[in-house]
């Protein structure tokens, strides 16, 4: 009883401030450390929590408090939010039930919602029919389904609000990415990278659902909404126009990929959303090239900086000029302030799919560091710091070896040295903490033909376990990592059997938590490394490990239920082709550990 | 000719059609076949394979790996195949292809009515299939054995396939047309 006036005040409470500061509620929730508001924990993407009731002292003790089946088999990622209200907010993969949860109440369902999706959706998502979650704000969640309906629930209720089409499932656009409200806009990219879409970011009206802008990632200037005049690339205006559609042979850039499914951040002072765009397309490079020769096909694997209000693009970074590997560029770019060679500077800092770490300037685009955080990673020697190009190993170079040509052992796989899975932030160790994937990939281009809503690949690509260096551990397919994005540095690392393919959370007790495929959730010493604590969830967790405060009490939770491409790899295992038969067994299959269903599971420290 | 030679010569021509018809399994270690014109036809051979097998495998790899893992092994997403395959038969396996299946809620095979690219190869993966279940046929990219090499390359520049189980059948009328 007590409970629940405590919630009409709290609701009362949020509707004043709705009224006086409404384009300012996800702001303020994502300052109070005792909420988690948002996915990535704050705007900046860091992933990092001042909470430090739970830390390395007494992070043993940890224990579940309780656990909820979601009733779903796919892959679960993404993660829990709490805004205060007692509840956690959670979402399911395909079909996309969501379920508020009573926290006091071992998560006794207040409200659920399940969407009526057309399954024929299923079929076109290349990676399972994940999801990364719910946003919130002013009292509303929001929800990018699988089929590209964007919808917005009542909190309190769970009651539709509104919906909105984003996309065309029947022309292989899907959706699996988080929504971001910034202001009064929330803002959603698509899927749909492997089908020969035209990937986009557009904003939503929070009220109302009515579309405000769109922004493409190929394709003539004013619809990427590119001034080359004043957009930036390296510092410097880009001066030609139209590179969106200069830089393909005639018309690929209307099936040009530049998907972005990947996170947003958002830097409030300088007024700036963050995103990568993905794959250019068909994989195979020969389809991409202009008079016979490489061209860059732009924006495709390029980061942008944008203006939220009306998605002008302020710089433009390209990663990946005319890619070979599908190096998806949608990793988060994690807004950090740090000192470089002197100075304060606004960073922007990527752990990436090509196994790079870069760090730039997030004012400009400059380009600052550019070093290999995953040493196999073979496909680039270095990055050209003045042009920001890499510099390709030919050998590697799938467009140099040939249509119909298998070109072996590249490192990083198209998974990427690190996926989707969101890396942390401590500002108070000024390292980056990331689960990444070990694994290299043989990859052959075929000429593939476009037909709406079926793939678009045109190349195949078999995976290996990435060759062991610096006595790392024999067998293993990923680490857990702390990265130093100032100095280029791995400063620790930890060994796991599988790809780490968890989101990390750094926090004021001194720990890095992160989850593993087998469904380990694990604590260690952000100093050392050091395990500290683990916990054996019902499955394998390709979620994000969140922290929040409730009634004076911190908690941690985290969905588990193994899937995504992760699944699809490594279920059956990995091999080496060319070692004998007993090096199979140490690259062990996924299906030996874990198994599908996705669960929420909450812990906290004894009373 | 002595009678002998004769007799030896009939016993081979009538072992070799016997082989042709699929009706005897060559008993080398390392070699499993099946012949004949019902689809599913393959010949593994030391891991190597005969061309539509190898085509399977490439067909495979480009159009369901990204569901049911690599070589036919299922994933967290999608089935093994290989054990479809031994348990439904051509068929049900061909008819799947075909139609979809929705298996259960979130759970959907797609139709590939619509892409003759999967639709025209049905037979090479169901072929590249048993192979991996029947035929031992080890995991990855299998070779192609390199006396049908040469006969894939003619079958290619003649615009035609299958011509590996019509191949045997030529030497076996060729072998009777000898007496």
């Amino acid at each position: 009883m007590l409970r629940e006036t405590g919630y009409v005040i709290a609701a009362i409470g949020l509707m004043v401030a709705s009224v006086a500061h409404a384009n300012q509620n996800q702001l303020e929730l994502q300052q109070n450390p005792e909420y988690w508001a948002t996915q990535l924990g704050n705007y900046q993407g860091n992933r990092f929590s001042e909470l430090d009731q739970i830390n390395r002292d007494n992070v043993g003790e940890l224990r579940s408090v309780w656990q909820f089946s979601t009733g779903v088999l796919r892959g679960h990622e993404g993660g829990p939010l709490y805004v205060g209200d007692g509840r956690l907010y959670i979402h399911t993969p395909f079909p996309n039930k969501v379920f508020a949860l009573d926290l006091e109440d071992e998560g006794r369902v207040v409200w659920s919602y399940e969407p009526d999706q057309d399954s024929r959706v299923i079929p076109v998502m290349c990676c399972d029919t994940v999801n990364r979650g719910l946003a919130y704000a002013d009292g509303r969640l929001f929800l990018g389904q699988a089929d590209n309906t964007l919808i917005a629930l009542d909190a309190e209720s769970g009651e539709l609000l509104w919906e909105v089409s984003n996309g065309d499932h029947t022309v292989g656009e899907t959706n699996t990415m988080s929504p971001l409200v910034v202001g009064d806009k929330v803002l959603i990219g698509i899927s749909g990278g492997e089908y020969g879409i035209r990937g986009h970011l557009t904003a939503y009206d929070v009220e109302t659902g009515e579309q405000v802008w769109r922004g493409y990632s190929t394709g003539p200037d004013d619809e990427v909404l590119i001034d080359p005049d004043s957009t930036t690339m390296l510092g410097e205006p880009i001066g030609e126009a139209d590179l969106g559609v200069s830089t393909w042979p005639e018309g690929e850039w209307e099936r040009g990929g530049g998907a972005p499914w990947g996170w947003i951040t958002y830097d409030p002072e300088l007024d700036l959303v963050y995103y990568g765009t993905g794959n250019p397309g068909t994989w195979n490079p020969e389809q991409r090239t202009k008079d016979g020769e490489p061209a860059d096909n732009k924006w495709a694997i390029t980061v942008f900086a944008r203006d939220p209000d009306d998605g002008s693009v302020k710089w433009v970074y390209q990663k990946v000029p005319f890619d070979e590997w599908d190096y998806d560029g949608v990793n988060e770019n994690q807004l950090i302030d740090i000192e470089y060679e002197g100075e304060q500077r606004k960073g922007l800092a990527i752990i990436d799919r090509t196994g790079f770490g870069f760090l730039l300037d997030r004012e400009t685009g400059e380009l600052l560091v550019a070093e290999k955080f995953a040493p196999e990673t073979n496909w680039a020697d270095d990055y050209d710091m003045e042009t920001g190009r890499p510099n390709v190993n030919e050998e590697y170079s799938t467009y140099r070896q040939g249509v119909n040509v298998n070109t072996t052992d590249i490192c990083p796989t198209a998974m990427g040295a690190k996926n989707m899975q969101p890396s942390a932030y401590s500002p108070r160790t000024g390292l980056i903490y990331a689960g990444i994937n070990r694994i290299c990939m043989n990859y052959e281009p075929f000429e593939a033909e476009y037909v709406a809503g079926q793939p678009y690949v045109g190349a195949t690509l078999t995976m290996m376990p990435a060759p062991t260096q610096n006595g790392g551990m024999e067998g293993r397919m990923g680490s857990f990592i702390a990265w130093d994005p100032v100095a280029g540095e791995t400063v620790w690392e930890i060994d796991e059997r599988f790809a780490v393919w968890s989101g990390a959370l750094a926090t004021a007790g001194d720990l890095a938590f992160y989850g593993t495929l087998e469904g380990h959730v694990k604590a260690v010493d952000i100093e050392s490394g050091e395990e500290l604590w683990r916990f054996k969830t019902p499955s394998g967790i390709i979620g994000n490990v969140n922290t929040f405060m409730h009634e004076g009490k911190q908690y941690v939770a985290v969905l588990s239920g193994v899937g995504g491409w992760a699944g699809i790899g490594l279920a059956a295992g990995l091999e080496e082709p060319e070692e004998g038969l007993g090096a199979v067994s140490a690259f062990s299959a996924l299906g030996d550990y874990t198994k599908l269903g996705g669960v929420l599971t909450v812990f906290a420290l004894p009373d | 000719m002595t009678l002998f030679a004769r007799a030896c010569r009939a016993i081979l021509t009538l072992f070799v059609a016997l082989l042709a018809l699929g009706l005897v399994q060559v008993g080398l270690a390392d070699e499993h076949r099946i012949t004949g014109d019902d689809p599913g036809a393959f010949i593994v051979e030391d891991g190597k394979v005969d061309p539509d097998t190898y085509e399977g495998y490439l067909v495979y790899t480009r159009v369901c790996m990204s569901c049911h893992g690599p070589d036919g092994l299922g994933s967290s997403f999608a089935p093994n195949l290989i054990r479809a395959v031994e348990k439904r038969g051509w068929e049900n396996f061909a008819g799947t292809i075909a139609s979809g299946r929705e298996v259960q809620p979130g759970q959907v095979m797609p139709s590939f009515a619509d892409d003759p690219n999967v639709m025209g190869n049905i037979p090479k993966l169901y072929s590249y299939l048993r192979a991996r279940g029947e035929g031992g046929l080890g995991r990855g990219r299998p070779d192609i054995i390199e006396s049908m090499q040469e006969e894939d390359e003619q079958g290619d520049a003649e615009g035609g396939g299958d011509e590996e189980p019509d191949a045997e059948e030529a030497e076996a009328a060729e072998e009777a047309n000898a007496e």
